[in-house]
């Protein structure tokens, strides 16, 4: 893999566009699923996913081939997410009261799709509520939660990505696991 | 709970697979004694499946060419001639 990695690079630096194409194929996935769960909508993580890339390629200069692509990929589109998280405005939760309304909460106003197998619901809904309880987590916690439980790597690589030391990553993975537990318990 | 603070710290070594094996006894030996260890053990195995239970999700299917519709334009040739042209 990185030697592959290590061959597009240097045909990118030699002027070849194209083989870009090749390594946003390879990397693409895991780098949309970590700006998904980072920021919580499809809309939102394709434009970081995607600007996480075109840094990438403006910056493949300051890049050195001696190390992971992922790792650096994964630190670029961490930030462009924190970034954007940090611009946006707060979010509304689901189960929020709806302004000017007794006990209606937003929750209650979206459209139940019963069509659709019992089991499919209760998986989709799961899902989002996984989900809903990533994104409740403070951004710090976040990133290292995402990069441990749903990428998979080793404290030693995220403290790479997040640019921390492995103790400070230790750290903010037990107090992401705390507060999980605390609103996950009770299901 | 008075236990929970001193042994929290190892519940979450023993979490990140780094309790040596007599830590690992000591831990066990104790969520055997204690009911409220125990349970705080397995509330943190069980956050950490719902977690892991996200399923992943795949980038959408234009999402290459979006982003080679979006790349800088390589500035190189044009200026190289206008420096030349100098």
């Amino acid at each position: 893999m990185e030697a592959i990695v290590k061959r597009i690079i240097l045909e990118i630096k030699q002027g070849d566009e194209q083989a870009f194409a090749e390594l946003v194929e390879l990397y693409k996935d895991k780098v949309y699923q970590v700006a998904y769960r980072m920021v919580g909508n499809a809309h939102e993580a394709q434009d970081v996913a995607q600007e996480a890339f075109l840094r990438a390629y403006t910056n493949l200069d300051r890049f050195d081939t001696n190390r992971k692509f992922s790792t650096w990929i994964f630190r670029i589109a961490t930030n462009v997410a924190i970034d954007r998280l940090r611009k946006k405005k707060p979010d509304f939760y689901l189960q929020d009261q709806v302004q000017g309304s007794q006990d209606l909460t937003y929750e209650s106003q979206l459209a139940a799709s019963d069509d659709l197998p019992e089991e499919q619901i209760v998986t989709a809904e799961m899902q989002e509520w996984v989900q809903g309880e990533i994104n409740r987590l403070p951004v710090k916690y976040r990133t290292a939660i995402i990069l441990k439980y749903l990428e998979d790597l080793s404290l030693k690589e995220i403290s790479e990505i997040m640019d921390l030391p492995v103790s400070t990553v230790k750290t903010r993975i037990h107090r992401g696991r705390e507060a999980l537990r605390k609103r996950m318990r009770h299901l | 709970m008075k236990c929970e603070q001193s042994y929290e710290q190892l519940i979450h070594k023993y979490l990140d697979g780094e309790a040596t094996s007599t830590e690992r006894q000591t831990l066990e030996k104790h969520l055997n004694e204690c009911s409220h260890c125990k349970m705080h053990v397995r509330e943190l195995k069980k956050a950490i499946a719902f977690v892991q239970s996200a399923s992943h999700i795949e980038a959408p299917k234009d999402f290459t060419a979006n982003v080679m519709a979006n790349l800088p334009q390589k500035k190189t040739t044009s200026k190289t001639k206008s420096t030349w042209k100098r």
